[in-house]
C-alpha cells in the first residue's frame, strides 16, 4: 500500500518538533511493500502517526492517504473494512483481552490469512506453545508483546503497523518475532511501519525516518 | 481469509456484570408497565364490546300507569292496563326504541326455596309470588340456561341481583336456618313451584341467573304463555258488582259466577257494574255477552336512546304515567370501567415509557462497563454492528422474557377479573385477543427498536 503525507502536522506536537521532523510538516510518500523504521523519543508523535493511518485520530491538518484514498474521508463503515481486510496494527499497549487465554486472544480477530503459518507454529517459532492455553493476565508483558504479534500476524493485511513491538523483548526473542514478521509481511506484499525509541530492530528496513 | 472468532468468545469478553440495580428497576418497570398495558387493552376492547351491544348501551325505563287508593279500593279492581292507541302513542315517543309488555302470572303461586341444596333438607323458604316474562331481547344478558319447553324439568328463574343480597344481608342473618348464598349456590337451590289455590300442580324450578337490569321475577315467555293457559284464572281481575232493584247486591262476583245466574227470574232486570265505576251500570244479560275485554300490559318495559327528551318526560307527566328507570348504575359502572381503563392504557405507556428510558440508560451503562472489551474488539476491526449485537441480544434476551412474562401475567389477571365479572352478570372472554397480541407485537418492536439504536450508537461513540 502507498502512503502518501502532505504537510501533515498533528495538533498536539509543538511547533518547534514539526520543523525538525522527517514526516510532520513534509511531503512524504511510502512505498508499497518498502519497511520503514519510524525512530523516535518519547512523546515525538511516533503512535499519533500509526493511529492517524489507522483512522483512530483526526487532530491533524494537511492530507494523509492509503493507496491515494484520503484518510479523513473514510467513514466508519470504509475503517472497519480496512482494518479487518488491509491493515493491522500492533497497539503499544497491546489491547488484549486479559480473562481469555492467549489461543483465544489470537483467534479473535474478524478475519484471519489462510496463507500465514498456524497459530500453533507462530507460538513454536516466538516459545509460545505451552503458553497459549493460558489466560493472559497470567503471562508477563514480553510474553503477552509476543501474543499480540502473533494475532497481527494473523490478520490479512497490506499494511503493517507496529508500535514499539519489541520494547519488552529481548534480543533472541526480537530476532524470532522480526523473522516471522519479515517472513508474513513479504508473503503478503505488505507495507511496514515499524516504530522504536532508537534502536534499529532487525529487519531490512528500506529507509528510517525520524521524528 | 476467513472468519476465524467464534462468537461465544466475544460474548464471553463482553461479558460484563451490568448495573444491577438499574437493570432490575428497569426489569420491574417493565414488567408491569407491559402486564398493565395488555391488560388495559385487553379490558378496553371487552367493555368496548360490551358497550356496543345494544342491549347494555340503551337506556331502559319501566312504565306503568299509578295505583291509587287503599287496598279495599283496589281490591278485586282491573289492572290498570294500558290500551293498544296508549301504546302506539309511546312508541311513536321521542327517543323511544322499542317497547316490551310484561305478561304476569293469572294462577296463585307459591315458592318453597330449599337453600340446602335437596327438597325436604332443612327449613325452606316460603313466599306467595308472581311471575313476569318479558321479550328475551330486553334481557339485560340471556343465561344459558335460559329456555323452556314442555318437556323441561327445570323452570328457569331470573331474579333481581339484589334479592340476594337482601338474603344474604337480610334474611339470612337473623335466621339460623338459612345460610347466607353465593351466586353458585343460589343458583343450584331447588325450588319447588305450587301452582294453583290448593296447589294442584308442582313444578321444580332453579334460579338461573340474577339480573342488574330488571326489577322482577322473571320467567321464560314461553313458559309463562303455556302456564297461563294451563292454570290461568282468566277472571282473576274481572269482577263486578251486582246491582238488584237499585242497589249493590252482595260483594263483586266474577263473570261466570254471573252466568251461573242468568237462570234466575229476576236475571234480566238485575244490572252489573265495574268496580271501578260503580255508576257506570249496564244490564247484566248485555254483561254476558259482551264478555271480559281484552287488554293490554299492565306494565311496559322501554328502551330509549341516551335520556329521555323532554317532549317523552311531558308525555309521561300528562298522562299520569309512573316511570322507574331499570338499574341505570350498571351502565355507569361499566362506563367508569371504561374510563378506568382508559387510565390503565395511559399508566401502562407512561410506566413503560419511563421502562424504555431506564433500559436505554441501563444499557447504556453495560456498553460502558464493557467499553474497554468493546473498544478492543472495534479496533481490530470487529464492525460496530457485530460488537452492538452482542448487547444488544443480551438485551432481546432479557426483553422477551419480561414481555413473555407480561402475557402471562396479563392472561392470569384477565381470567381471575374475567371470572369476577360474572358475578355482576357480565360475560367477558378470559383470554388475550389477537387484537392485543397485534398491539403487543408493535410495541414490543418499538421498544427493541429504541433500545437497539441506543445500543448501536453507544457502541459507536467509543471510538468515534
Amino acid at each position: 500500500m502507498l502512503i502518501e503525507l502532505n504537510q501533515v502536522k498533528p495538533e498536539p506536537i509543538p511547533k518547534e518538533m514539526v520543523a525538525r521532523s522527517d514526516v510532520w510538516g513534509t511531503r512524504l510518500n511510502i512505498e508499497p511493500k518498502s519497511f520503514t523504521l519510524i525512530s523516535a523519543h518519547s512523546g515525538k508523535g511516533k503512535s499519533t502517526l500509526l493511529h492517524l493511518l489507522y483512522g483512530l485520530r483526526n487532530d491533524y491538518s494537511g492530507e494523509a492517504s492509503i493507496d491515494g484514498q484520503s484518510v479523513e474521508k473514510q467513514e466508519m463503515g470504509d475503517w472497519t473494512r480496512l482494518r479487518s481486510q488491509k491493515i493491522a496494527l500492533l497497539f503499544q499497549e497491546l489491547r488484549l483481552f486479559p480473562k481469555l487465554s492467549a489461543q483465544e486472544n489470537i483467534t479473535l480477530i474478524p478475519e484471519s490469512n489462510p496463507q500465514v503459518p498456524s497459530d500453533t507454529e507462530m507460538a513454536e517459532r516466538l516459545g509460545m506453545e505451552e503458553f497459549l492455553s493460558k489466560p493472559i493476565e497470567n503471562l508477563s508483558f514480553g510474553q503477552r508483546q509476543r501474543i499480540a504479534i502473533i494475532r497481527t500476524l494473523r490478520k490479512p493485511f497490506k499494511l503493517l503497523l507496529l508500535d514499539e513491538p519489541f520494547s519488552h523483548l529481548d534480543k533472541k526473542n526480537e530476532k524470532l518475532s522480526s523473522s516471522l514478521i519479515e517472513e508474513i509481511a513479504r508473503a503478503n506484499e505488505a507495507t511496514v511501519l515499524v516504530t522504536s525509541l532508537g534502536e534499529s530492530p532487525p529487519l531490512p528496513f528500506d529507509r528510517t525516518l525520524s521524528l | 481469509m476467513k472468519q476465524s472468532f467464534s462468537k461465544s468468545i466475544i460474548q464471553s469478553c463482553l461479558n460484563v456484570p451490568g448495573p444491577r440495580r438499574e437493570l432490575w428497576i428497569a426489569s420491574l418497570g417493565c414488567l408491569i408497565g407491559s402486564t398493565l398495558l395488555i391488560l388495559a387493552i385487553q379490558l378496553y376492547q371487552d367493555t368496548s364490546s360490551l358497550l356496543n351491544e345494544k342491549e347494555v348501551a340503551k337506556n331502559y325505563f319501566t312504565l306503568n300507569k299509578k295505583v291509587e287508593g287503599g287496598a279495599l279500593v283496589n281490591l278485586g279492581k282491573n289492572e290498570r292496563t294500558f290500551s293498544t292507541e296508549e301504546l302506539n302513542e309511546i312508541k311513536t315517543l321521542e327517543g323511544v326504541q322499542r317497547i316490551g309488555g310484561f305478561t304476569r302470572n293469572q294462577f296463585p303461586l307459591t315458592l318453597y326455596i330449599w337453600p340446602s341444596g335437596k327438597v325436604g333438607l332443612g327449613a325452606a323458604a316460603k313466599t306467595d309470588l308472581f311471575f313476569e316474562s318479558i321479550p328475551d331481547e330486553f334481557l339485560d344478558f340471556v343465561p344459558e340456561d335460559w329456555h323452556w319447553d314442555e318437556n323441561s324439568e327445570i323452570v328457569p328463574i331470573m331474579v333481581p341481583k339484589f334479592y340476594l343480597d337482601l338474603w344474604n344481608f337480610g334474611l339470612a342473618p337473623s335466621r339460623v336456618e338459612y345460610p347466607a348464598l353465593s351466586t353458585d349456590a343460589a343458583t343450584g337451590m331447588p325450588i319447588e313451584l305450587f301452582i294453583g289455590k290448593n296447589r294442584e300442580t308442582t313444578l321444580e324450578g332453579r334460579f338461573v341467573a340474577f339480573s342488574k337490569r330488571i326489577n322482577s321475577v322473571l320467567v321464560p315467555k314461553n313458559f309463562l304463555e303455556w302456564a297461563n293457559k294451563k292454570f290461568g284464572q282468566p277472571e282473576a281481575n274481572d269482577f263486578l258488582f251486582l246491582w238488584k232493584e237499585g242497589s249493590i247486591e252482595g260483594p263483586p262476583i266474577t263473570r261466570s259466577t254471573l252466568a251461573t245466574l242468568r237462570n234466575e227470574l229476576e236475571f234480566k232486570n238485575w244490572e252489573i257494574s265495574p268496580l271501578e265505576n260503580p255508576a257506570e251500570r249496564s244490564p247484566a244479560t248485555q254483561a254476558l255477552l259482551e264478555g271480559k275485554k281484552k287488554t293490554g300490559p299492565s306494565r311496559i318495559i322501554l328502551e330509549i336512546e341516551d335520556n329521555p327528551s323532554t317532549s317523552f318526560t311531558s308525555h309521561i307527566q300528562k298522562k299520569g304515567y309512573e316511570i322507574n328507570r331499570e338499574f341505570p348504575e350498571q351502565d355507569i359502572i361499566k362506563k367508569v370501567i371504561q374510563t378506568l381503563f382508559l387510565g390503565m392504557v395511559g399508566i401502562g405507556a407512561l410506566l413503560s415509557l419511563l421502562s424504555i428510558t431506564t433500559f436505554a440508560t441501563s444499557f447504556r451503562l453495560v456498553v460502558a462497563q464493557a467499553s474497554e472489551q468493546a473498544k478492543n474488539l472495534l479496533l481490530l476491526g470487529f464492525s460496530n454492528v457485530q460488537v452492538s449485537h452482542v448487547i444488544f441480544t443480551r438485551f432481546l434476551k432479557l426483553f422477551i422474557f419480561i414481555l413473555g412474562g407480561s402475557v402471562i401475567a396479563g392472561y392470569t389477571l384477565k381470567s381471575l377479573l374475567a371470572n369476577q365479572a360474572i358475578a355482576y352478570g357480565i360475560t367477558i372472554n378470559s383470554g388475550i385477543s389477537f387484537q392485543t397480541f397485534a398491539y403487543i407485537f408493535v410495541y414490543g418492536l418499538i421498544y427493541i427498536f429504541i433500545n437497539q439504536r441506543v445500543i448501536e450508537k453507544s457502541v459507536v461513540r467509543l471510538i468515534d
